[in-house]
């Protein structure tokens, strides 16, 4: 009986043991490749930080609009920001490596998850970054060119475009990566469904005769405009 | 530049047939039926009694007009009152229709009106605004006449205005052209121009034709490249033309003049940054000397749609402007009344030019974002000087075009260099 118990412990110990040596190792090599993603994401970031400096990246962002966003989020500037965005990515390709090297059961097949998300999460974030610069571009051309027509309001008609257009691109992303796809683009259709229809009933039914005023002010304040060059020429 | 391939065979075979010319009149026509006889006949009488041994041809290139313009000039004969003014003409008066292909607008007519010039190798080149009421045969040949005597290669036409007349050549394109090209030009859009064979075939040379802001930029281009490549230019009196048949809106006409001003400063930077001594230029014809009324409009109304204007587009102005700039012109345009005086003025044209140059938006956006603040710097101007006798207004037209002389320095220092 004690030696049956014994030959257990022995037994259980060589388990021990063996699983040990086999364990050790990778653990080191987890280890190394976890300090050394680190070091090695680190030096992408300036890397990183360094094109976007040299090739002037801080201005595409400002004529953009995607800096006065991240300034309203609380957010770092957009070349600290994508310099973050790609060390982490690199750092978390390398955490999960180690993790796999350790083959643990349950992080079985983590790696491939990860390289297969990366890409559709740098798509989004292209997505979401044309989205700011069609949306700001859109802002600018509408307010000129209400503003050149005399419209009223034109300071709210290019605003809602423009907030119209980056939600469009942040549904975009989110679909992307497929963050909580259905219940996003449900809510999208439905907010942007009953804005329209609201928007069109009130200014069909409620608004019609003021949108004929508006429509027929519009007609004559052209007429008048058309030939207002003349004493400056 | 392959002339042939510019013009169209149909063409090409009337000017094979012409010749070499010493003189080609150009008429670049859209719709201009209502004057385009008179003005036939006054180039007529012109070469046939004052150049009736020279070799002339006139060509006409049409953008597509309906109402019958190119018909009109094919059909224009002399009338009775002509023939007493003119001898027998001692050569052929030939009369070329070309209607142009290609974009539509002044630029393609005169490019073709230049390569017909480079083929028939005319020494002397007049390009006529179809649309002035006041072209009879003696300014045809005032206009004609120093060119082809070899005096000046380009010749420009100046009015007498009275000051406080043509807000947007005095406020903004002749001081500044004036400052940045050192060249003392009165009518740097003037549509008007007479020049030699050797300017032409330069123009066609260059790089501007394909463009699309050629179709706005062309007449003050042809003005700046004159004065960039140091070929003579010379002014001469002519009447002052109604411009009440221009169909553009302001905002169209000061829009096109910013393109047209950014192209002529891109085209010619290694110029302007260095010149300096202002050219005073010889002039032709006579000064008629009385100045004219002023036309009357309704400057209080330009100001408060300026005003409403520029609060609309306030977040588009603080994204270009530098914030200095910005806040003192926000100042300005929070006043009772229009107010910007000249140095604030400049420094907002300067700074805008420099905001182009440098990408800070679309450069359609930035023209139609300066045109509110053009509209208020009109109204402050015209407020200003409503009491003054011209005399006085001529004076501070002449000191703002010292202060755009002297704050060149400024847009030297920050055109190429980001702030």
């Amino acid at each position: 009986m004690i030696q049956e118990i014994a030959d257990a412990l022995v037994q259980s110990w060589r388990n021990f043991a063996s699983a040990f040596v086999l364990f050790v190792p990778r653990l080191v090599a987890a280890t190394i490749i976890f300090a050394g993603g680190f070091l090695i994401a680190l030096i992408v970031k300036r890397a990183i930080q360094r094109a976007l400096d040299w090739m002037d990246f801080d201005r595409l962002t400002l004529r953009s609009g995607a800096s006065e966003m991240l300034r309203l989020a609380d957010m770092p500037p957009a070349d600290v920001l994508i310099a973050k965005i790609v060390f982490w990515i690199v750092w978390i390709g390398f955490i999960v490596s180690a993790v796999d090297t350790l083959q643990l059961a349950p992080f079985q097949g983590l790696v491939e998850e990860f390289f297969r998300f990366v890409p559709r999460f740098l798509v989004a974030l292209l997505v979401l970054s044309i989205g700011f610069l069609v949306a700001n571009f859109l802002w600018r051309a509408t307010l000129l060119a209400s503003v050149n027509a005399g419209l009223p309001g034109a300071r709210l008609m290019s605003g809602s475009l423009r907030v119209l257009v980056i939600a469009i691109g942040v549904v975009m992303a989110l679909e992307q990566v497929g963050l909580a796809t259905s219940v996003v683009l449900a809510a999208f259709a439905i907010t942007f469904g009953a804005l329209m229809l609201g928007l069109a009933i009130a200014f069909g039914l409620g608004g019609r005769d003021a949108a004929r005023t508006l429509i027929e002010e519009q007609l004559r304040a052209k007429r008048d405009r058309e030939s207002d060059a003349a004493p400056h020429l | 530049m392959d002339t042939d391939s510019t013009l169209p065979d149909a063409l090409l075979r009337q000017l094979i047939a012409v010749g070499q010319v010493d003189v080609l009149v150009g008429l670049p026509t859209l719709n201009n039926a209502a004057t385009i006889t008179d003005v036939v006949r006054a180039v007529h009488v012109s070469f046939t009694r004052d150049f009736p041994r020279l070799r002339t041809v006139m060509i006409n290139s049409d953008g597509g007009s309906t109402d019958g313009t190119p018909d009109l000039i094919g059909e224009a004969r002399f009338t009775e009152a002509d023939r007493v003014q003119t001898s027998h003409p001692l050569r052929t008066l030939h009369r070329v229709l070309a209607p142009y292909h290609g974009l539509p607008g002044k630029h393609t007519a005169l490019r073709t009106i230049f390569a017909a010039a480079e083929l028939t190798q005319a020494k002397a080149i007049l390009v006529i605004d179809p649309a002035g009421p006041s072209t009879t045969p003696e300014r045809v040949t005032e206009l004609i006449a120093p060119v082809a005597r070899g005096d000046v290669e380009f010749l420009a036409p100046r009015y007498r205005r009275h000051p406080r007349d043509g807000v947007l050549i005095t406020q903004l394109v002749r001081p500044l052209v004036r400052a940045l090209y050192a060249v003392g030009l009165d009518e740097p859009l003037g549509a008007e121009f007479s020049c030699s064979g050797r300017f032409s075939s330069h123009c066609l040379e260059q790089d501007i034709w394909d463009h699309e802001s050629a179709r706005f930029a062309i007449d003050l281009w042809l003005r700046t490249e004159a004065a960039a490549e140091r070929f003579p230019i010379g002014q001469i009196w002519r009447p002052m033309s109604s411009p009440a048949g221009s169909r553009a809106t302001l905002r169209d006409v000061v829009h096109q003049v910013v393109l047209a001003v950014i192209e002529s400063l891109r085209a010619h930077e290694s110029f302007w940054r260095n010149a300096n001594a202002i050219s005073e230029l010889r002039s032709w014809g006579t000064d008629p000397g009385v100045i004219p009324d002023v036309m009357p409009w309704d400057f209080q109304a330009l100001a408060e749609q300026a005003r409403r204007d520029i609060v609309e587009i306030t977040p588009l102005l603080e994204d270009v402007l530098d914030p200095g700039l910005f806040v003192r012109v926000m100042d300005n345009t929070n006043g009772a009344g229009p107010r910007l005086d000249d140095e604030l003025w400049v420094r907002t044209v300067y700074g805008f030019a420099t905001a182009i140059q440098h990408g800070r938006a679309a450069i359609d956006h930035m023209a139609d974002m300066f045109v509110p603040l053009y509209m208020w710097r009109a109204a402050a101007f015209m407020s200003d000087t409503a009491p003054d006798p011209p005399i006085a207004v001529q004076s501070r037209l002449d000191a703002l075009c010292d202060t755009f002389q002297r704050l060149k320095p400024t847009l030297v220092a920050t055109w190429s260099n980001e702030v």
